[in-house]
């Protein structure tokens, strides 16, 4: 009896184990599917691969008048170039600075705000809450830096109420001196963003199962420990993905918020690769040189989102890759 | 029938595409030219009278694309694609459009035969305008001076020291000559007046340090030394052309020094530094900027606007500010005027995407003609001006008209025909090809509080204040020089403005007992950029300019 037990189970299980299957067969089986992501891998490939082959013009002294290969080939000598020069050297420190605190800020006062929401028991006082930190989301930055140069002017709100309050004694420079702008942009990105972040986190949050709430209950845990313990560990998974992601983007310091409110004064704390390529590449004119800082944050970009998805894997969450 | 019908329809057809391109070779088939132009303007109104005029005549409609945003960008972008309207106007970046190779030598199109009137524009001065290939690409769009030796103007469109007329009517119409006279009435003025009559805190002196504008802040020191401008460097006629960025120099602490005394006083405020042009022009034409270095076309937006408001009394006078002999360490005479210059590089070039060049260049030399030049400068003979004993004369209204923003879209082809070659000095029969220096108009267009103004001063022209323009040293003026055909030169120029934007502020701005460690620090940073790549290679250029002029 045991063993023609035994055996059916083998059969069985020999039915279902999946047969090898020639990768043109298996191509063939899932045709529709196959077909319908054409579209999509022809849109990466063209505007996503296809431009690469440009990254050769760093190699050379690129002159858009002439056809590309009558350009003088030039090695490497633009990297050389580039990182022989102080200011290159700063766009990189002011870039990870940036986005570091902007990582950092991205990630607490959202997570810290959508605990607070969560506990919130007035659906209308929430929602209003909520409405109102989310709308900044939809401003554009122009605006967003038009307000914040008002706010931040030497006569602004924030120098009067500093003023007022007697701490400072003549009104602080926040736009034209360097070692305010990273905190400044820091802020203004939090301002803009945080109410928006917070969305995500309280959808994950409505999807904790409410049965591990009552029975934190049962056992007498407070508000507090119910947060440690159920909320954020609920959340982690999605913190996770959202951090590789994140770290991904983190040579993304920002454009527009640096171009519109980076004036010279400020320029060896403002400028970003980003902002170095376009000054060299499209003011100056300088595009081989501008090319290859451009390819220079991207191979950067690739590694930092490489290791940061092998480290989530490390933690047993799943990744994205 | 029918088939007679079909028959004769296909005919007509074939007619017609046989006549095309034979059509296409005639002048007057009609095409439409893209044009770019570097600077922000409204598009003129559809039904405007010139252009109209000028499509019945030439056949020629004109699609515009004014600047939005950053000029350089813009420029940078055109030149990555290959984007070229027919006609480019490259503004103050046109040598980018030349070494970019966007536009095409205009030299095989002009002939005394067949361009006489261009051919007489540029002869006098080829030597200038052509380059090592004998290449021209640019025919110059002012400073081509007919029948006159005279400076053309009635007032200094170009740099001054700026007083609001209210500051110096408050102290008594005082004749102001040095600069510490210059920023003692302004402080005495804010002191006495903190804020205007609308309760506005009054800014004694503002710096525009945005973009290539930033002029205002590196340029005062040559000027302050007794020369007209020559850019950014200054140089020494009487010293065999010896040429210095004069930034860095000696004589230019003083100036500085002030600036700082000035800021530490609250009569320079902090956010000067950080305002984009826009928010320089709003404060301009609020009234509450008492002083500026400036010139004058960079703000005259806020000229009209205040003036739109009748606010007469806080428009500029221009004054010619100069060193005293302690300052400079020799005695200073005041020449912030030079004599004519021809507007080397700046107007129209014409594309190597544009597909008739031959046609626009005759459109060019067409509009050159003295009945077109009295059509771009006068307009319409009955309409816009008139004619008493030969003498062309304006009404009141008509000058009014001829400023006004929305009239000129309707009324005048001025987008287009600003950047086109223009005649200025004087016609054959002695009336002035600019109304503005029509010596009857001029008088008649100031408003009452200017005649009076100028009456306290015995003057009749605001360009009374300044010296006679001198003679025009036989390099012309050295910012005008192409600086792009160097690499090392245009690396050293571009990281010495970058320095200059981004250290003079701080020079200004910091502490009293720190000026002299900050100012030797901007020195020492210009010096390590190399900045030799730069002035050695304008003085090269100044040097050759002179033994080919000369």
């Amino acid at each position: 009896m045991r063993s023609a037990n035994a055996e059916t189970t083998a059969a069985v299980k020999k039915d279902l184990r999946i047969r090898p299957v020639s990768f043109g067969k298996r191509l063939w089986m899932q045709r529709q599917l196959m077909l319908m992501s054409v579209p999509m891998l022809l849109y990466i490939f063209l505007f996503n691969y296809f431009p690469l082959w440009g990254w050769i013009t760093a190699f050379m002294n690129y002159n858009p008048a002439k056809p590309l290969f009558e350009n003088e080939w030039v090695g490497m000598k633009n990297f050389v170039w580039l990182f022989s020069k102080p200011e290159f050297i700063g766009a990189i420190r002011n870039t990870f600075a940036m986005a570091a605190i902007n990582l950092v800020f991205g990630f607490v006062f959202p997570i810290l705000m959508a605990l607070f929401l969560n506990e919130i028991r007035t659906m209308h006082f929430k929602r209003t809450v909520q409405t109102i930190t989310y709308l900044p989301h939809f401003l554009s930055w122009v605006i967003v830096v038009g307000i914040a140069q008002t706010i931040f002017s030497s006569d602004g709100a924030v120098n009067k109420l500093l003023l007022s309050l007697g701490l400072v004694k003549a009104p602080v420079f926040f736009l034209g001196e360097g070692k305010y702008f990273w905190w400044l942009v820091g802020v203004i990105n939090l301002w803009k963003e945080c109410g928006w972040n917070t969305i995500i986190y309280l959808a994950s949050m409505s999807a904790i199962d409410p049965a591990l709430y009552e029975a934190a209950d049962m056992d007498g845990a407070g508000r507090f420990k119910k947060m440690l313990h159920i909320t954020l560990p609920g959340i982690k998974s999605t913190f996770l993905v959202l951090l590789v992601m994140n770290i991904g983007y983190l040579m993304e310091a920002g454009f527009e918020i640096q171009y519109l409110m980076g004036q010279n004064v400020v320029m060896d704390w403002s400028q970003t690769i980003d902002i170095f390529a376009l000054k060299y590449g499209i003011t100056k004119g300088q595009y081989s040189r501008a090319i290859a800082a451009g390819i220079f944050k991207s191979v950067v970009s690739i590694v930092l989102m490489l290791s940061a998805n092998f480290t989530a894997k490390r933690l047993g969450e799943d990744t994205l890759l | 029938m029918r088939k007679l019908v079909s028959l004769f329809m296909a005919l007509v057809m074939l007619a017609t595409v046989i006549a095309i391109p034979a059509m296409a070779d005639s002048a007057q088939d009609p095409i439409t030219v893209s044009v770019f132009i570097g600077d922000p303007r409204d598009q003129p109104a559809s039904d405007n009278k010139i252009f109209k005029k000028i499509e019945e005549e030439f056949g020629l409609k004109f699609e515009f694309e004014f600047l939005a945003g950053d000029l350089d960008e813009t420029l940078g972008v055109k030149i990555a694609g290959q984007d070229y309207a027919d006609l480019m106007d490259g503004g103050n970046s046109a040598e980018k459009l030349i070494s970019a190779g966007a536009l095409i030598d205009l030299m095989p199109y002009i002939s005394e035969e067949k361009t006489p009137n261009i051919y007489n524009y540029i002869q006098p001065y080829l030597k200038r305008l052509l380059n090592d290939k004998g290449q021209l690409f640019i025919i110059p769009n002012y400073g081509r001076y007919y029948n006159t030796e005279e400076y053309g103007m009635n007032y200094v469109n170009g740099p001054a020291f700026f007083l609001q007329k209210k500051v110096l009517a408050w102290a008594g119409y005082p004749v102001i000559k040095t600069m510490d006279e210059y920023f003692d009435i302004i402080e005495k003025y804010v002191a006495a007046n903190p804020t205007n009559d609308k309760g506005q805190a009054n800014e004694g002196f503002a710096i525009l340090c945005d973009s290539w504008r930033a002029f205002c802040l590196f340029n005062p020191v040559q000027h302050l030394m007794g020369r007209p401008n020559d850019g950014d460097v200054i140089v020494d006629i009487d010293n065999n052309y010896k040429t210095e960025a004069y930034v860095i120099q000696d004589y230019a602490k003083p100036y500085y020094k002030k600036l700082n005394e000035l800021y530490h006083k609250g009569l320079i405020s902090q956010d000067t530094f950080v305002m984009n042009y826009d928010q320089y022009i709003a404060k301009l034409s609020s009234g509450t900027v008492v002083g500026m270095f400036d010139q004058t076309w960079d703000f005259q937006t806020a000229t009209d606007a205040l003036t739109a408001a009748e606010m007469f009394d806080s428009t500029y006078q221009g004054l010619p500010i100069v060193y005293t002999e302690a300052e400079a360490g020799k005695p200073i005479t005041e020449h912030y005027l030079n004599g004519t210059v021809i507007n080397v590089n700046r107007g129209f070039g014409i594309s190597v995407n544009c597909q008739y060049p031959e046609r626009l260049v005759q459109f060019m030399e067409k509009m050159l003609s003295d009945d077109w030049q009295k059509i771009v400068w006068w307009g319409i003979e009955g309409e816009d001006y008139s004619v008493e004993n030969g003498r062309m004369v304006r009404t009141y209204d008509q000058i009014q008209d001829a400023a006004n923003a929305v009239w000129k879209n309707a009324n005048s082809a001025y987008v287009l025909t600003n950047s086109m070659p223009k005649k200025q000095g004087k016609m054959d029969d002695g009336n002035s090809w600019d109304p503005a220096v029509q010596p009857e108009n001029y008088y008649l267009q100031m408003n009452d509080y200017d005649k009076d103004f100028l009456a306290h001063y015995n003057m009749k022209r605001p360009l009374d204040f300044f010296n006679k323009p001198i003679t025009l040293a036989p390099y012309g003026e050295a910012w005008q020089i192409d600086v792009t055909v160097d690499q090392a030169a245009n690396d050293a120029k571009a990281a010495f403005q970058d320095t200059e934007r981004k250290m003079l502020p701080q020079v200004i701005m910091c502490d009293a007992s720190e000026f002299d460690a900050t100012w030797q620090k901007f020195v020492d940073s210009v010096n390590a950029i190399p900045i030799s790549d730069f002035v050695d290679f304008m003085q090269q250029q100044i040097l050759d300019l002179v033994a080919k002029n000369s």
